[in-house]
């Protein structure tokens, strides 16, 4: 395994602990829940007495965070193994190529929300200049797809780690 | 056992004022939104649970063991963040008061430790 590695630095010792991978999917979770809650709560702002402007969130502003928690979905939901496995005898014909292809479009689903969460800010709130309080609304847009991006960073992280944990443990 | 005895006790009086305060949130202002950390503090530790009943954790060379696990895991993390997050987000828009989001963060958080504390000493007491 070590003559495989491909980067200089190799992890940090303490990351391939069994506690770690735990606190890592539990932050990771963590890190959801708070990106769809900074959504939810632009959303009840917007429906309450204190929003005076005229501009609510509608279904348009959900749509990044269901496109972006979709492409979580898919990356987190391939094996990674089946990834790296490039020899016939263990993944079979293709697999790694189609866990590729799979892959691809999480990937793709993930931009596309981070972007769409963009688009939001600037073609609802920053090209009809609202003021503060409401422009809030599209910056808690893009902040939610971002931390739905950090909560797959570190899931794929915590989830790497495992296998390194497991390997450890089997030898 | 005394120590058992000692345990259980001090949990369950935790236990109480951490009602006492979510509950006290709500009556004080008349809006009983904060009630709902209460059901969320209690589902929390119910994924972790099923899915390390449905999950045989002695094999490492089939991984799916370890994707039902991890579910429970995340699924438990996004809901003790919702526990904070949901009495933030009524605060915020004016639903609740600022001291009675405090009263039920509190009252969550030690409701949430008495039923984690509870289950590490089962735990512990199955080995035996």
């Amino acid at each position: 395994m070590s003559e495989e590695r491909l980067w200089k630095f190799r992890r940090p010792e303490w990351m391939n602990s069994a506690t770690a991978r735990s606190a890592g999917v539990y932050g990771s979770g963590a890190l959801f829940s708070l990106a769809f809650f900074i959504l939810l709560d632009a959303a009840v702002w917007s429906k309450s007495a204190l929003n005076g402007s005229t501009v609510h969130i509608n279904f348009t502003d959900w749509l990044p965070l269901i496109f972006s928690s979709l492409g979580m979905l898919i990356i987190n939901s391939i094996e990674k193994t089946r990834l790296s496995a490039d020899s016939f005898s263990y993944s079979g014909s293709g697999v790694a190529w189609k866990a590729r292809v799979v892959l691809f479009l999480g990937f793709a689903s993930l931009a596309g929300g981070m972007a769409g969460g963009v688009t939001v800010l600037v073609l609802k709130y920053i090209v009809t200049e609202t003021s503060w309080p409401t422009t809030w609304m599209g910056i808690a847009n893009v902040v939610a797809n971002a931390g739905v991006m950090a909560s797959t960073v570190v899931l794929w992280i915590s989830q790497n780690m495992e296998d390194e944990y497991s390997y450890n443990l089997s030898l | 056992m005394t120590a058992g005895l000692k345990t259980i006790i001090s949990l369950s009086f935790v236990l109480a004022i951490g009602f006492l305060l979510v509950i006290l949130s709500c009556a004080l202002f008349h809006q009983y939104l904060p009630l709902l950390v209460v059901a969320t503090y209690v589902l929390a530790p119910l994924p972790n649970f099923i899915c390390s009943r449905c999950a045989s954790p002695d094999d490492f060379v089939e991984s799916s063991g370890n994707a039902v696990i991890d579910f429970g895991r995340f699924c438990t993390g996004f809901l003790v963040l919702m526990g904070v997050a949901l009495p933030a987000v009524l605060a915020h828009s004016h639903i609740i008061q600022f001291p009675a989001m405090v009263m039920s963060i509190i009252g969550g958080l030690l409701i949430y430790g008495t039923i984690i504390s509870f289950g590490m000493f089962f735990q512990e007491e199955q080995e035996f």
